[in-house]
């Protein structure tokens, strides 16, 4: 571990986080503290499947447009949004509410050290301070603090990730939030904030419009094959569209409804999800299907 | 002073086989004592009070000297009481000054009265002792069925010591063997009928071809799906053994004294359902110092229902390695060894989480993902990898329930097509193994390809990163799902469907 200490007064501190009303004054960095403009992905540690996979997938296309992803470490959207981030080229920053020893949750050690190969994991807590509930909330503001822009996943009603956002607004920066079902418990903040006067995010494109001065132009290959793809085709096959269209993009479903809606014998039911799932139509996690995003 | 020494001709059950035991009884002068040599155990030490009582109480009087009865050979661990009858008829002939016939055997307990008490492993020791020359078999009238089972020779039901004793003082007649009627023993409980499930037609579907090909199943589900009540309905689809097999399955049954007395030939597949506290010993089979049989051995023929899998000891599972490969467990333990039979269908149920709501569209859980991820890994890969058949079962919403229809075919009809599909597996392997025992290279043989199913499995593999073994499974319930059909080579459409069973990733 190469650690270092960056001082509020040391060229390497982050000039967004100079801004806020009551900066660290010190930082501690496992890695190096890249430079670019930064994006923050928070959202729920009990994300839905389509929480993590959204959070994973926005990572993924801001790194690919040279956009640094901060995020907090904590278990689902924030590791989904590091993994999707070292899915792409630009390096990802995690901020910490313990000392860079104490690694929490434990079980993401591993992603910790993936992100300080070419990124950053961050604290302002003194080496050995352990996972206490009151740190994490001055966490949360160095993470908006840092970033240009909040990007909200998914969050329960009073969760830490809506904490980010309220500071994000606070310090006058951009929040962005994806929407969720109506039905979803942790669709509730987003959908909070949204009415708040926060972005409604579909596409990366709606984060990066916003700063059009700072990010890298878009790859045309990129757009070409987005555009291609055309996002929610379904299969050509009649049979296959059929089940297709009794799909959702979150809501799993079971072989025994769609046999009974279809009216089919269930093995039938069985032959076309495979041939579905291998034509990168939709996601069967053993009797939970549901449609797969195309990107 | 005349020879006062007589030999009796008597069995014992080691692991799961019949040996003999030669019961030598030895009247001298000497201060009046009985005593036993030859590695008995408490039960047998014992022995000698039941004996003595019982011969007194049936119109002899027991011998007023030196007694001793040796058990050979002695360095043979000796369990349990089906010695006396043969030490009462070794110690009534010597005293009588008389010799046993060299072939006859002698099998029971005795009561105090004298009356004969049934023990276990008759079946196993008549057919063994049969084989080493024997020719009569003297045994407690509630095993006739069983010993009528393992010989055509002479068997003669003894319900009361002194019917043997007036026989030899003043050559009353011996009780007729006859030929026993072959009653079935009711010890297995009805199983449930298809007709009775409501709905699931994806997990009656598995349990078709688990039935079909003897593949073992996994079934996930929140509690109160009706993983409990599917499982129940398999043995309904399964043929009635082969008289071999009940064979088999019957004299496991004797020898673990689960044959209910007077059962004949058990035709209908053992159904065991341990409950989840279970020891790794309890489950495959162990014991101190002779090895004894498990679950696994009980469930020969027949289906080992595991419910609430993640519950088990992580040790029980890690043990079923050995009987899920080999159909069999060798057990060895300080005084010998011994291979246990345990062919059997694993039916597996387990919650997806530990509180049971992971993946359920109604409720949510409340879990947190390491806790998920820790639940799932109690079952090992190892043991994963050896279920062919993995379905998600889904709560039935009680509107079904209530309704009358939903409810889909009974078992009579499932299990003739499960016939239909072991008869054209028996045309490929006579004897050999159900599709859900293939390996590779019989694989390769018994279940060739078409271009399209192996473009699609080529594909498949390729997109959902499946294993070699993950292969094979998919290889494995096709095959079933062709020879339901009656289909000789597998199609694209039954690759296809084999796919939807394989776990979740």
């Amino acid at each position: 571990m190469t650690v270092s200490r960056i001082d509020r007064e040391d060229s390497g501190y982050p000039a967004l986080l100079r801004e806020i009303f009551d900066p660290p004054d010190h930082l501690y960095v496992d890695g190096r503290l890249p430079d670019g403009p930064m994006i923050a992905i928070v959202g729920s540690r009990r994300a839905t499947p389509y929480g993590t996979r959204t959070a994973r997938r926005l990572a993924r296309e801001l790194s690919a447009r040279g956009v640094i992803v901060v995020s907090g470490l904590a278990r689902g959207v924030d590791a989904a949004a590091h993994r999707g981030a070292l899915e792409g080229p630009t390096p990802t920053v995690a901020v910490l509410a313990t000392g860079l020893d104490e690694i929490y949750p434990p079980e993401h050690a591993g992603l910790a050290r993936e992100i300080a190969v070419a990124g950053a994991v961050v604290t302002e807590a003194e080496p050995g301070t352990p996972p206490l509930p009151s740190r994490f909330p001055h966490r949360n503001r160095i993470i908006s603090g840092m970033s240009l822009g909040v990007i909200v996943v998914e969050a329960a009603e009073r969760s830490g990730a809506l904490i980010t956002a309220r500071m994000a607004m606070e310090a006058n920066r951009d929040v962005f939030c994806v929407p969720g079902s109506i039905e979803n418990p942790v669709a509730f903040g987003p959908h909070q904030l949204i009415k708040d006067g926060a972005k409604l995010l579909q596409t990366v494109e709606d984060v990066l419009e916003e700063f059009p001065a700072l990010v890298a132009p878009c790859p045309p290959t990129r757009v070409a094959s987005r555009k291609r793809s055309g996002g929610s085709c379904g299969p050509v096959d009649p049979d296959l569209a059929a089940v297709w269209e009794l799909l959702d993009w979150v809501e799993p479903r079971h072989h025994d409804e769609l046999a009974a809606i279809l009216n089919l014998d269930v093995k039938e039911v069985s032959r076309r999800l495979t041939l579905l799932e291998l034509g990168n139509y939709i996601i069967g996690d053993c009797g939970a299907v549901t449609r797969r995003p195309q990107n | 002073m005349a020879k006062m020494l007589a030999r009796a001709l008597c069995g014992a059950v080691f692991g799961l086989e019949g040996v003999r035991v030669d019961v030598e009884a030895n009247i001298a002068e000497g201060l009046p004592g009985f005593h036993i040599v030859g590695l008995g155990d408490r039960a047998l030490q014992e022995a000698r009070e039941r004996v003595k009582i019982a011969i007194n109480n049936s119109g002899f009087e027991f011998p007023g000297r030196k007694v001793t009865v040796n058990l050979a050979p002695a360095q043979l661990p000796k369990l349990g009481s089906g010695f006396d009858l043969a030490m009462a008829a070794a110690i009534v002939s010597a005293a009588m000054e008389r010799s046993l016939p060299q072939d006859a055997a002698w099998l029971g307990e005795l009561a105090l009265d004298g009356r004969v008490r049934p023990v276990r492993g008759v079946l196993a020791i008549t057919a063994h002792l049969e084989r080493l020359g024997a020719r009569r078999f003297f045994i407690p009238r509630a095993n006739l069925p069983e010993a009528r089972l393992a010989t055509r020779l002479g068997v003669v039901p003894v319900s009361h010591l002194s019917e043997l004793i007036d026989h030899w003082k003043d050559g009353a007649p011996l009780p007729e063997g006859g030929s026993a009627a072959q009653a079935e023993p009711g010890t297995q409980p009805e199983p449930v009928d298809l007709a009775e499930v409501c709905g699931q037609p994806h997990a009656r579907r598995a349990l078709e071809i688990a039935a079909a090909g003897g593949h073992h199943l996994l079934m996930m589900g929140p509690p109160g799906a009706g993983k409990t009540l599917l499982a129940r309905a398999l043995p309904g689809l399964l043929p009635p053994l082969t008289v071999e097999e009940a064979l088999e399955v019957t004299t496991i049954a004797s020898c673990l004294g689960m044959l209910p007395p007077g059962a004949g030939l058990m035709r209908t597949p053992p159904f065991r359902s341990p409950h989840h506290s279970i020891s790794p010993a309890g489950l495959v089979g162990g014991g101190g110092s002779v090895p004894l049989a498990g679950e696994v051995t009980r469930a020969h023929r027949g289906i080992l229902f595991l419910d609430e899998f993640a519950e088990f000891r992580r040790d029980a599972l890690e043990a079923l390695r050995q009987p899920l490969e080999e159909g069999r467990l060798a057990v060895a333990r300080a005084r010998g060894h011994a291979v246990l039979p345990g062919r059997f269908i694993l039916v597996a149920a387990a919650n997806p989480c530990a509180c049971g709501f992971a993946g359920d569209p109604a409720r949510v859980c409340e879990c947190t993902p390491l806790a998920r991820a820790r639940y799932r890994d109690r079952i090992s890969g190892p043991i994963r990898d050896r279920i062919d058949l993995q379905v998600r079962v889904l709560r039935q919403p009680a509107g079904e329930l209530l309704g009358e229809t939903g409810y889909g075919e009974p078992s009579r009809v499932v299990r003739e097509r499960v016939q239909q599909a072991r008869v054209h597996q028996q045309a490929r392997r006579a004897h050999g193994p159900l599709n859900g025992s293939l390996t590779g290279p019989m694989l390769r043989r018994d279940a060739p390809l078409p271009a399209a199913a192996r473009d699609l499995l080529e594909n498949a593999a390729e997109r959902l990163r499946l294993s070699g073994r993950a292969i094979h499974r998919v290889l494995r319930v096709a095959r079933t799902i062709a020879d339901l059909e009656g289909a000789a080579s597998l199609e694209l459409s039954h690759v296809a469907e084999a796919l939807q069973y394989r776990e979740s990733g």
